[in-house]
């Protein structure tokens, strides 16, 4: 991978970003060589990006049945451990089951979902990158890999676009 | 014609120009200067500030420590709960704590779902207020608890003694409840602020910067990060709401499950998360108000703000008075006789002055000033008001655990109940804990979620509709 | 009523006729269960700890007025209030014998139960218990001295049960009739306090729960109290 280059490009706007992104895609850069970097989201549609495929809700969807089950267990399955009668009520009450098993499943869909984010963008993950701090101080960032050859037309063609800086990012721990 | 009749009659009038400037996401600034207000105000600690962290640090040692640890090793004794008020002052705290936890909540995830955009500057100041008085809420049980140092047997584990908790209880169902909302509020509060971290990491030095680039997970904002992150806030926010309910619910159950003349009553539910939300957001405007205040946040925290928060405190003024009356008038018309001298209590007995300083507080005053404009914009009267109403909400709740308390079936078992100075000292102490926690934490955490309030900065616009430049809203998610 | 079911079903019958409020039987539960004592002081900031009330009455307008005396304690309810509210299953019920029992090493002090309970009948360990010397030589070594931040209250002197059953189980016979007397009715110099088995049809017990004076406190409530009052007419001090 000699001859391939990694280039940021830096710009102030949404539009000039989407455009560029269109004449990089022509130049025969993939999607999977470009990466938008922002400090403020902005949607696939509005720059032209493909979506990502989310297994974000299946993850949710387990932790909440691993939460659920742990609920039928605690209320159906500790009473017959220790039977203990109290108050005239049945051993398994279904209506305290109830409003467990709920609470449960709840903490169960919260945990996981929170787990399931850092597990989808591998955070937390400190080691070198490639970035650049005025990414949070409102430019949007093109970082992508192009054929070394073709580094000097592409890097022409993104300043005409608007980009208000081109440059070889270095990595750095972040 | 009609310039001309409007020329001929004077109570014609034309609508004035309006001055779109003041609202925030249409007065948008060069980034740098956003985030610039922001970093200055969290690095900003003055004498003032260090003499307010000792004051409240001592308070929380005195309540928190002295009094707290006085009480553990004499007994419960030491605090002015007697047979028949089992409950007392703790437990007062407990239900109002919880209640103002139901600020972040609501205001954050209900108005995040409902798109409501004037919640962007001031979600996280609330989300904040959740945690923290979560905590302290969190506290109250242990404080009550004969037995302090064997908390842990309500947890469920499998344990040495072969003894699974009694999931009947609804002590173990608010343990469950509270744990769960603490960690979902916890997270809710966190995931939102990781882009602001990885900002304040990007322009900080020092300490900070190492303590930011720890927190901030290594975040550098490609479109997959902000991908998850916002459907990972979408799920939290509709799975935290019907949490939030289910805690005040289940707080109320507390009391609802009991055979008391009182407190048995079905719309206890109801009636606590309205009174919960009611003060939460209360508590959140006089956050709110002192923290524009003391950190310089004028920019982002506006009279529009101010005005539509001060507009949902009468709505649940409206909404707690419904349910208050619906409680009283029922029993009132038929209750038990031990029902018609709780009535007799709060109107004419020794909780009365309290009571009436409660309805003052939670339905004339609000009802009275809020529908005015001026006074929702008005930093003093606002201040006022939403003071007022946690001084109401906290009657409120002490007159229910303990006013109800001392009137039983068996004449015999009436009561009387005043809380000791280690009652006092403690509650103080755990109000200065979360005013502590509070100040502490807006040095540290970008209290303003800059990203949210530059997203809604992106997406609005004004539109010309006929004559009118009129702002407009481009629906981004 | 209760289904006879179970091994025992242990009742209490209190004949408010035959009660004259002298608090022998409240002096006889402190003595036989290490109940602490208090102090002055201490009463009077409600830290009273007696597992039995004489709660006094007063009837007409002075000068006419009259006293009446109702003899309160924990009334080991079949459908107890105060069991399920307890998190941590320090309080339940005994299904065999039914009882309701308190055990004082699972209990951690929520205070739940003593407030869920319609009669107040439950009792809180304030501090820890002050027995002076040579009180200490008059400690009940069959009962647990509580320490502070616990719950107790009436246990149909359940030590004195357990004593009488072994004996019975041992000697391998029913248990006779009065056998098992709780200390309250052993010192009640009026014998206004029952004990027996209902579920022993002789019993004087059994014939008394179907008295046309029994009736049951707070009987509205579905407790299904296991402690039956007997009317008093005539039982008025001046």
């Amino acid at each position: 991978m000699s001859d391939t280059k990694v280039i940021m490009a830096l710009f102030k706007d949404p539009d000039a970003v989407a455009n560029s992104l269109d004449k990089l895609r022509a130049e025969g850069i993939s999607d999977h060589d470009m990466v938008v970097i922002s400090g403020v989201p902005y949607p696939a549609q509005v720059l032209g990006r493909p979506m990502v495929w989310e297994k974000l809700p299946w993850i949710s969807l387990t932790g909440a049945a691993i939460g659920f089950m742990t609920g039928i267990f605690l209320n159906a399955g500790t009473p017959l451990l220790y039977p203990i009668h109290v108050g005239g009520q049945a051993l398994i009450p279904i209506p305290p089951t109830a409003v467990l098993t709920y609470e449960l499943t709840m903490m169960g869909l919260i945990i996981s979902t929170f787990l399931g984010v850092l597990w989808e963008s591998a955070f937390p993950s400190f080691g070198p990158k490639y970035y650049d701090p005025a990414l949070t101080h409102g430019r949007i960032g093109i970082l992508f890999q192009c054929p070394t050859q073709n580094e000097d037309e592409l890097q022409e063609m993104l300043k005409a676009q608007g980009a208000e800086r081109v440059y070889h990012p270095e990595r750095r721990p972040l | 014609m009609s310039s001309e009749s409007a020329a001929q009659n004077p109570s014609l009038v034309w609508p004035e120009e309006e001055d779109h400037s003041e609202h925030l996401l249409l007065d948008p600034r060069p980034v740098e200067e956003m985030h610039g207000i922001l970093l200055d105000a969290m690095q900003r600690t003055g004498r003032g500030f260090w003499i307010l962290v000792s004051f409240l640090g001592s308070l929380v040692l005195i309540g928190l420590v002295g009094a707290w640890g006085f009480q553990i090793r004499w007994g419960m004794g030491v605090a002015g709960i007697r047979r028949p008020v089992f409950w007392g002052l703790y437990i007062t705290n407990f239900v109002f704590w919880i209640g103002i936890s139901h600020s972040g909540t609501f205001i954050s995830a209900i108005l995040r779902i409902f798109k409501a955009e004037f919640r962007r500057p001031i979600t996280r100041a609330s989300e904040l207020m959740t945690t923290f008085s979560l905590l302290v809420a969190g506290m109250y049980p242990l404080i009550h608890l004969g037995r302090t140092w064997r908390f842990y047997w309500m947890v469920p584990y499998p344990n040495q003694r072969q003894l699974w908790p009694n999931f009947h209880s609804p002590l173990m169902w608010d343990m469950l409840a509270i744990f769960t909302y603490l960690i979902g509020s916890t997270l809710y509060l966190f995931l939102p602020l990781i882009p602001d971290l990885a900002m304040a990491r990007d322009h900080t030095k020092g300490w900070r910067q190492k303590l930011y680039r720890i927190f901030s997970l290594g975040w550098r904002g490609t479109e997959a990060e902000w991908h998850h992150l916002k459907l990972a806030i979408t799920i939290f926010a509709f799975a935290i709401v019907p949490v939030m309910f289910s805690v005040h619910t289940i707080v109320s159950w507390d009391f609802g499950m009991t055979m008391k003349v009182g407190w048995s009553s079905s719309i206890f539910g109801p009636y606590f998360v309205t009174g919960a939300i009611f003060s939460g957001v209360s508590a959140v405007i006089t956050v709110l108000l002192l923290v524009r205040k003391s950190m310089k946040l004028d920019y982002f925290l506006r009279a529009e703000h101010f005005d539509s928060l001060g507009k949902l405190i009468l709505v649940f003024s409206f909404a707690w008075t419904y349910f208050f009356f619906a409680d009283y008038l029922t029993e009132w018309y038929g209750g038990e006789a031990v029902g018609q001298q709780l009535l007799t209590l709060q109107a004419r007995g020794p909780v009365a002055p309290l009571w009436y300083l409660m309805l003052v507080c939670n339905i004339a005053i609000p009802w009275l000033t809020l529908w005015n404009r001026r006074v929702r914009r008005s930093t003093v009267g606002l201040f006022v008001v939403t003071l007022g109403v946690n001084v109401g909400m906290y009657i409120e709740r002490y007159i229910i655990v303990t006013g109800f308390l001392t009137r039983n079936r068996l004449p015999f078992d009436w009561g009387v109940y005043n809380p000791t100075i280690v009652e006092v000292l403690i509650s103080i102490g755990s109000l200065s804990a979360f005013i502590l926690f509070y100040a502490l934490a807006s040095r540290i955490i970008p209290l303003v979620p800059v990203w949210e309030v530059r997203e809604g900065q992106i997406s609005h616009t004004l539109r010309r509709i006929g004559r009118a430049m009129v702002p407009s809203v481009a629906d981004l998610d | 009523m209760s289904a006879a079911t179970g091994e025992h079903d242990w009742t209490m019958i209190i004949d408010l006729d035959r009660c004259t409020g002298c608090q022998a039987c409240v002096v006889a539960c402190h003595a036989e269960n290490n109940i602490a004592t208090v102090g002055e002081e201490e009463v009077i900031r409600g830290h009273a700890m007696h597992w039995i009330h004489i709660e006094r009455y007063w009837e007409g307008e002075y000068p006419h007025v009259r006293a009446r005396f109702l003899p309160v304690l924990c009334q080991q309810c079949e459908r107890a209030p105060c069991e399920p509210v307890c998190p941590v299953f320090a309080t339940y019920h005994s299904v065999d014998e039914h009882l309701n029992i308190q055990v004082y090493n699972r209990c951690i002090g929520t205070r739940y139960c003593a407030n869920n309970c319609p009669y107040i009948a439950r009792v809180f360990n304030w501090f820890n218990p002050y027995v002076p010397e040579p009180l200490n030589e008059q400690l009940n070594p069959d009962v647990t001295v509580r320490s502070r931040g616990i719950m107790e209250k009436c246990t149909f002197c359940v030590q004195r049960i357990r004593r009488v059953e072994e004996t019975a189980a041992a000697e391998d016979r029913p248990i006779h009739e009065g056998e098992v007397q709780p200390a309250c009715a052993q010192s009640c110099p009026t014998q206004a306090i029952l004990f027996g088995d209902r579920l022993d049809t002789e019993s004087r017990v059994a014939n008394l729960t179907g008295s046309r004076r029994a009736f049951r406190l707070l009987e509205e409530l579905g407790t299904e109290p296991a402690v039956i009052y007997l009317k008093g007419g005539e039982t008025y001090v001046e």
